[in-house]
């Protein structure tokens, strides 16, 4: 069991002292809910869990360690890890200061419609997993259990592909009406391992990038600069559209993105590879041209 | 907003002179230049009085790599029916990479905005060379006749 | 609350024939923070700028908008007026009424209120201006010249005799470079040596340059005027101070190798020196061929050396020195023809490159200037040439055109003529360029006087027959097939970038074409300067040239240098990028984007809660900066700023146009 691998691990880097905190998951207020955990001492170890309902990516959390004295353990799924090189590449944090423990990621399900106690396999994979094309840990220092299978993927791009077939109107309108519920609580920004600014630039004064009114305009205007601040740096772990209280397909954006740089500028899966430079911070001569 | 633009006169109210009739309406395109080709370009396109439609006005940047995709939402957001983006032809900028990134940004800007339902000829990314003001005309002619059959701008505009 | 003060110009009739001025001043009165506006005839004339002069003055103003003509035009105009108004410069800004307005908008009514817009974009851009100051940086006085050919020893005397120190750094363990390979020099036919040798000792002697021979450039850091440069002095196993030169070492070395300076038809020995001309006349001991080095038996040659300068024990040293400008001339190579397997080099010794034939009639070559071919040492006679093998080919080789081939094969047919009475030569071309000063006339002699006979097309296969080579290819101009029995087979290589060129650029953040040429800062107008201040570039390093070419372009790149150091301080530009270090992440995208390596992190140390951190934030070099303001879109945060363009009064100008 994963699970009681996690708690060794966790026990004996806090025992030897090598790390002093380690971040994991643990159970929550009911059965169907696994929150992050944070532990500093060995006998606290016990608490860590590994079940279906650890979706959270724990690698942004990172960031409230920036300033701690020794090394932090967190454990990593493959979209974690993938969080991991974001933050690593965009010198958020250091290497050698964290502690990077590789789970291979069976799927994360869907909480249940009720409360009652159900048998989990029953549940359906959240969507986010459903096209994780990286269950396993692409960074880490140990690794626990085997590699899972990659899983069949369907073109992840369907959606996309979907929406770019309807008319100019008719996607305003769908657009429109998504973004109008927007209620600008910034979940999507906050959870987002590529959103790792000190401060954001819709928070800092006198900036005026973005009005304070909650109108269509407004969040639109956030929307689009959110996805074009993560182009290219999304490493597709579909944090935000998970966390989002009003429901909205926060990742057919990120994922057209992602779709169009692929097409334009060559093959690129942020987070994949520390080496490879995200597409909007390089160039190439023979870009396509489109401008003559 | 820090700007008090609430206190500017709006444009429509200054056309009101006596002796004018009502004017038709004209689009209103924002123009993006960089210093050393486009704004030169459309210099040159006044040295030989090129004529084209008084829809544009040029905001004058060092380089077209200088152009945040903020500025063209902003543009959309208050009234903008057009935004132009325009550089050195790529391997002729005057900071020899700038125009490589806008070819990248843009491109990928394009694309978003016509996913969000914007019509791609509302945003367009052209490069004009200084010596190059009649292409600058031409430029800013089709884009304000495609403008013109696409009609006012109301997608992302403010509500008034 | 800002004192705006609009000065609207006629430009006589150039602006007021097709815009009411006098309603766009009445207009711009009216705009937030605008307290005085007015209209004159000719804002740029003196009488005109007394006008601006007075009215901030009388008014008062702390900002200034002019609606005129193009900035381009009389930016500088009206800052210059500001500024002996006592105000700074850089609380100007100018509407561009007349270029963008009056000259392509005939209609009165249109044009009045385009120009009523662009004067409000103006008027709400000027509200956000900050007054801007130049900065100034030191200066070290001194120079390094990278590659030590007829370029770079041409830029070091230069740069020596207008009184800076200059240090030459050569990787090989002689100064000389390519030139000191060639026999003759077109169109003259002077001989090389004697016009380099000269040149490498005056170099050698002069009290301010400083020769660093089988030397590289291992890291540079720093800036233009300020740059720390570390010097690897590879181990040449003999002391340098006590070496006399004598030649005792070599002449006892019982290790012969393939001498390189003689493209492989010579020998050398273990310890050598290239060539007896060599400048530091002082010997390097080839570690991978000695004996010593490879089975710890022999030492001869430090049992012979009268002063004991022999020490097999010598490290490679690392030296940091300071530099205030860079000169790279680091040369060029041959192009590599293997690809044309048709041509047979390696397979046939005697088909051979230009560098091979320029050793083969060198007086002081391998064959004492008598040619002969390679294999059984046979004077040749009958000598073909095949011109733009690697140039002008994109399928195999090079696109461009290498410029120098047409010229020495000209010069290599008249030598085969000269030297070797009844030969006859054969020239194999795509066309003939002759663009230099005598050089149309040298070809002709060559092919009219001294009989080579040019044939235009290309060659398909060269093949031996007997102890002749079969030169089989296509006559294109009559449209037949030519076949020629040949004794030797000389190949025009193109001249290409040396193989470790972009390396040495990406130590030196400067840029390289598709062929790691490396590129100049504008093709027509900085031909010798690099988009990196303070680097300079001379000789075939930027481009195929010939002597006089690197030479004139050495002495270019010398005065470029020499401008530069005879500053005690440089003043850089105010429109320079600016980083909120409260608000930067450290992320450093920026750094990756600037193209003048002008952004670089460093660390800021600040109190979090109640101890000292450090945190990794960006730095702008405002001397590097040139103000394109790449970084501020990369700067998703927002916290790098191009200061005169800032993101504020862009945006500002947006909310005006639109209104």
């Amino acid at each position: 069991m994963i699970t009681e691998k996690m708690r060794a691990a966790a026990k004996e880097l806090l025992e030897k002292g090598e790390v002093e905190t380690v971040i994991g998951w643990e159970k929550g207020t009911f059965w169907y809910n696994s929150t992050p955990a944070f532990i500093s001492k060995p006998e606290q170890a016990d608490r860590l869990v590994f079940d279906e309902f650890c979706a959270n990516n724990l690698a942004k959390y990172l960031l409230d360690y920036r300033n701690a004295d020794g090394k932090i353990a967190v454990f990593v799924k493959g979209c974690d890890a993938r969080a991991v090189n974001r933050l690593l590449q965009d010198n958020q944090v250091k290497r050698e200061k964290v502690y990077l423990i590789g789970i291979p990621c069976p799927g994360m399900k869907e909480a249940p419609k009720t409360g009652a106690a159900q048998d989990t396999a029953s549940l359906p994979l959240l969507a986010k997993c459903q096209s994780c094309a990286t269950p396993n840990p692409v960074i880490y220092d140990q690794l626990l259990g085997d590699p899972v299978p990659a899983r069949e993927v369907p073109n992840r791009f369907a959606g996309v592909e979907a929406l770019e077939a309807k008319g100019a109107d008719e996607k305003y309108e769908r657009w429109g009406k998504l973004f109008s519920e927007c209620i600008r609580c910034y979940a999507c920004r906050n959870v987002c391992p590529a959103c790792n600014c000190r401060e954001c630039a819709f928070d800092a004064n006198g900036l005026n990038w973005l009005g304070k009114q909650n109108n269509l305009q407004e969040n639109q205007m956030f929307n689009i600069t959110r996805a074009m601040h993560v182009a290219g740096r999304c490493i597709e772990c579909g944090e935000c559209e998970r966390v989002c209280p009003m429901g909205l397909p926060l990742m057919d954006i990120n994922r057209k993105i992602i779709k169009d740089l692929n097409e334009l500028f060559g093959s690129y899966d942020a987070g994949l590879n520390l080496e490879d430079r995200p597409p909007l911070g390089h160039y190439k001569l023979d870009d396509p041209e489109k401008f003559m | 907003m820090s700007l008090n633009t609430e206190a500017l006169p709006k444009s429509q109210e200054v056309t009101a002179s006596p002796e004018a009739a009502p004017q038709p309406w004209e689009p209103r395109i924002v123009g993006f230049a960089c210093n050393w080709c486009t704004y030169a370009g459309a210099d040159l396109a006044g040295l030989s009085r090129l004529q084209y439609p008084p829809s544009i006005r040029l905001i004058r940047v060092p380089c077209s790599g200088r152009v945040n995709p903020q500025f063209v939402i902003r543009a959309f957001q208050r009234g903008a029916d057009g935004v132009l983006v325009a550089g050195c032809h790529p391997g002729d900028c005057h900071y020899s990479t700038g125009n490589y990134f806008t070819r990248r940004r843009f491109l990928l800007m394009q694309r978003l905005l016509e996913y969000m339902g914007m019509d791609p000829r509302r945003f367009q990314a052209r490069w004009i060379s200084g010596s190059e003001g009649p292409k600058f005309q031409q430029v800013v002619t089709q884009m304000t006749e495609d403008i013109k059959a696409l009609g006012p701008n109301r997608k992302m505009r403010d509500v008034e | 609350m800002r004192r705006t003060g609009v000065f609207v110009c006629h430009c006589g009739s150039n602006i007021a024939g097709t815009v009411d001025v006098e309603r766009v001043a009445k207009e711009a009165a009216k705009f937030p923070n605008v307290v005085f506006a007015t209209d004159y005839k000719y804002m740029c004339s003196e009488p005109g700028q007394q006008v601006i002069k007075d009215a901030i003055k009388e008014h008062n103003l702390d900002r200034v908008v002019v609606a005129s003509c193009s900035p381009r035009m009389h930016e500088p105009t009206f800052r210059r007026c500001l500024e002996s108004a006592g105000m700074n410069p850089y609380l100007f800004e100018m509407a561009n009424i007349r270029e963008h307005c009056s000259w392509v908008h005939p209609d009165k009514e249109k044009g009045t209120i385009k120009s009523i817009d662009l004067v409000r974009k103006a008027a709400a851009k000027v509200v956000k201006d900050e007054p801007l100051q130049k900065s100034s940086i030191g200066i070290t006085k001194r120079a390094l010249v990278i590659g030590g050919g007829i370029a770079g020893i041409q830029v070091a005397l230069d740069i020596a005799d207008a009184g800076f120190p200059v240090t030459i750094v050569e990787k090989e363990p002689t100064i000389g470079g390519r030139m000191a390979q060639i026999d003759k020099t077109f169109p003259t036919l002077d001989c090389s040596a004697c016009i380099l040798t000269p040149k490498m000792v005056d170099a050698s002697q002069h009290p301010n340059i400083e020769i660093l021979s089988y030397s590289e450039v291992e890291k540079v850091e720093g800036y233009v005027g300020n740059f720390d440069i570390t010097i690897r002095k590879k181990a040449r196993s003999v002391d340098m101070s006590k070496c006399t030169g004598c030649g005792t070492c070599w002449e006892k070395c019982p290790t012969k190798v393939d001498s390189e300076f003689d493209m492989q038809l010579g020998k050398r020995k273990a310890i050598y020196t290239p060539f007896p001309q060599a400048v530091p006349n002082k010997p390097v001991i080839d570690r991978v061929n000695c004996t010593k080095f490879r089975t710890g038996k022999c030492g001869i040659c430090q049992k012979v050396c009268p002063t004991g300068a022999v020490d097999y024990e010598q490290q490679d040293e690392l030296i940091t020195e300071k530099y205030g400008a860079i000169v790279v001339a680091t040369g060029f190579n041959q192009f590599d023809h293997s690809v044309y397997g048709e041509y047979g080099y390696g397979k046939y010794p005697d088909v051979i490159t230009g560098l091979h034939f320029e050793r083969l009639i060198n007086a002081s070559g391998p064959t004492m200037g008598k040619i002969k071919r390679p294999s059984d040492h046979k004077i040749p006679e009958t000598v073909v040439f095949i011109k733009c093998v690697g140039s002008r080919d994109e399928a195999k080789g090079k696109s461009y055109c290498s410029r120098t081939c047409c010229m020495y094969t000209a010069k290599h047919a008249t030598l085969v003529h000269e030297k070797i009475p009844g030969s006859k030569s054969y020239i194999f071309y795509m066309d003939v360029r002759t663009p230099g000063k005598g050089y149309e006339e040298f070809y002709k002699r060559t092919a009219e006087e001294y009989e080579a006979q040019y044939i235009r097309g290309r060659v398909s296969k060269v093949y031996q027959k007997g102890d002749k080579l079969v030169v089989r290819g296509e006559d294109s101009l009559i449209g037949r097939p030519v076949e020629i029995e040949a004794d030797m087979v000389v190949l025009a290589n193109a001249m290409v970038a040396r193989e470790d060129a972009g390396d040495l650029a990406r130590t030196l953040g400067i840029s390289y074409d598709k062929d790691n040429f490396f590129t100049e800062a504008h093709p027509k107008l900085r031909p010798v300067e690099t988009h990196t201040a303070g680097v300079f570039l001379a000789g075939a390093c930027q481009g195929p040239k010939d002597i006089p070419d690197s030479v004139a372009q050495a002495g270019a790149a010398a005065s470029k240098a020499i401008g530069l150091l005879s500053k005690t301080q440089m003043e850089s530009d105010a429109i320079v990028s600016n980083v909120d270090e409260s608000r930067c992440s450290g992320c450093m995208i920026c750094k990756g984007i600037c193209p003048y390596k002008a952004i670089d992190a460093k660390l800021i140390t600040e109190r979090v809660g109640g101890k000292m951190a450090e945190r990794q934030v960006a730095a702008v070099n405002k001397s590097l900066c040139q103000g394109c303001g790449a970084c501020t879109v990369a700067c998703r945060a927002g916290c790098l700023n191009l200061l005169g363009f800032t993101n504020e009064q862009i945006l500002a100008e947006v909310e005006a146009v639109c209104l």
